[in-house]
């Protein structure tokens, strides 16, 4: 088969493309800022040797129009559930950076990315809620609660984030993980706070259940407005009431079970 | 100006300081960055306490300290490098005030029952609602104004 130039070059376009949103779809599920998400794409594009001609990132999808020469190509990809990883976040922006020093392939990149992805340290799974619980258990002590409720708020936080991941490798729903997590949670420690002579069952049972706060979306939700991107910002807006939200219906579930008003 | 009470501002920053860092482990940052995450906790809640003891409303304790916390994060941007503004956020993580929200909507629930017992009901539904659009607002905005007006963005 004989190769036509101009279909080979709308190839390489598209694996830059694909691969500009891919770094673009990492950063997004590791909870970055569409500015940051946009200049990573960009960088990759430009250190391909491509120029991006424009971005547009939505809280499900995102889509990239490249240019070169006289060629322009426009590819769209999905975006995946919504976190919040820092070191695979970081690991994404240095590679970006280097990519947009030049000397590196496409293919080059791709596998840059799938090393990253596999490769990022995370914490433990014990780690993770043992630190949960301790922060839900601190948390409970800004917001007032006693020494009595400390302990449960802290079991009941550190097994709602042990649930929480169980739950989300198992691909629960986010919204329905949260009521369910909620429900646990609040249930525990008000339960727990209440046969440890607790007189703040209550706030315990409120502390326990912050691990679920979305802050990090609540913030980049103002961000994102403040930056430009009102659509992707009111989405995460929604997603954080969202949230919320069924996390308020499973505390109130555990509020009826226990006889708490 | 009102006593400071030293204890109760130790309590409140190490609490944040643990907070902070319990949600730095939640948001995998590195253990590095979780010693900077406490340090941006601490220093938050020390800001915020010391406004509530001065009276100021939550929501302009919240914003004063978030501010904080955003300027320590860019002077310090030598050794943090670009993760400063994630570790101011998660310092400020700790002041978002969700147990807030939680009460505002039993309290919506409680206005909603067929008989509800009185309009302090709704008040405080309200007010509750009201604190956590405002608190979580003066914070967003206390993160993002020094950053902005610093022009420490880079990627």
């Amino acid at each position: 088969m004989t190769d036509d130039p101009v279909r080979l070059k709308h190839r390489e376009l598209e694996k830059i493309a694909m691969a500009a949103l891919r770094v673009a779809r990492i950063l997004v599920e590791c909870g970055a800022r569409v500015r940051v998400v946009h200049q990573g794409a960009s960088l990759v594009a430009r250190g391909l040797g491509v120029e991006p001609v424009g971005l547009r990132t939505g809280y499900a999808s995102q889509e990239i129009t490249v240019h070169s020469g006289g060629n322009t190509i426009t590819r769209m990809m999905t975006i995946g559930p919504h976190g919040v990883n820092h070191r695979l976040d970081h690991a994404m922006r240095r590679l970006a950076v280097r990519v947009s020093k030049g000397g590196m392939t496409v293919e080059e990149v791709e596998a840059e990315i799938d090393h990253l992805v596999k490769t990022t340290p995370r914490h433990p799974l014990w780690l993770v809620s043992l630190a949960v619980g301790l922060a839900c258990a601190a948390f409970g002590r800004l917001l007032g609660i006693d020494w009595l409720a400390f302990g449960p708020v802290f079991v009941g936080g550190g097994l709602g984030q042990a649930l929480r991941m169980y739950l989300h490798r198992r691909g629960v729903n986010s919204y329905v993980l949260a009521a369910v997590i909620a429900f646990t949670a609040a249930s525990i420690a008000g339960a727990s706070a209440r046969l440890a002579g607790s007189t703040t069952t209550n706030l315990a049972m409120m502390a326990s259940i912050l691990l679920l706060v979305p802050g990090v979306p609540a913030t980049n939700a103002q961000t994102d407005i403040m930056d430009g991107y009102p659509s992707m910002g009111s989405a995460r807006a929604v997603s954080v009431l969202m949230v919320m939200g069924f996390a308020t219906c499973g505390v109130w579930l555990a509020e009826a079970l226990l006889g708490v008003q | 100006m009102a006593p400071v009470d030293w204890m109760h501002l130790l309590h409140q920053a190490f609490f944040g300081a643990v907070a902070a860092a319990g949600f730095g482990v939640l948001f995998n940052f590195g253990l590095k960055a979780l010693a900077w995450c406490a340090a941006a906790g601490a220093l938050a809640l020390c800001v915020r306490t010391l406004g509530l003891d001065q009276h100021w409303s939550l929501e302009a304790a919240s914003f004063v300290a978030a501010v904080s916390a955003s300027i320590c994060a860019n002077l310090f941007r030598r050794p943090l490098g670009p993760r400063g503004n994630a570790v101011a956020l998660a310092g400020c993580i700790p002041m978002v005030p969700g147990a807030f929200f939680g009460q505002a909507i039993l309290g919506a629930l409680a206005v909603t029952t067929p008989h509800p017992e009185n309009a302090a009901v709704i008040l405080t539904a309200i007010e509750y609602l009201l604190r956590v659009l405002f608190t979580l607002a003066a914070i967003g905005a206390g993160l993002a104004i020094p950053a902005y007006l610093l022009k420490h963005r880079e990627f």
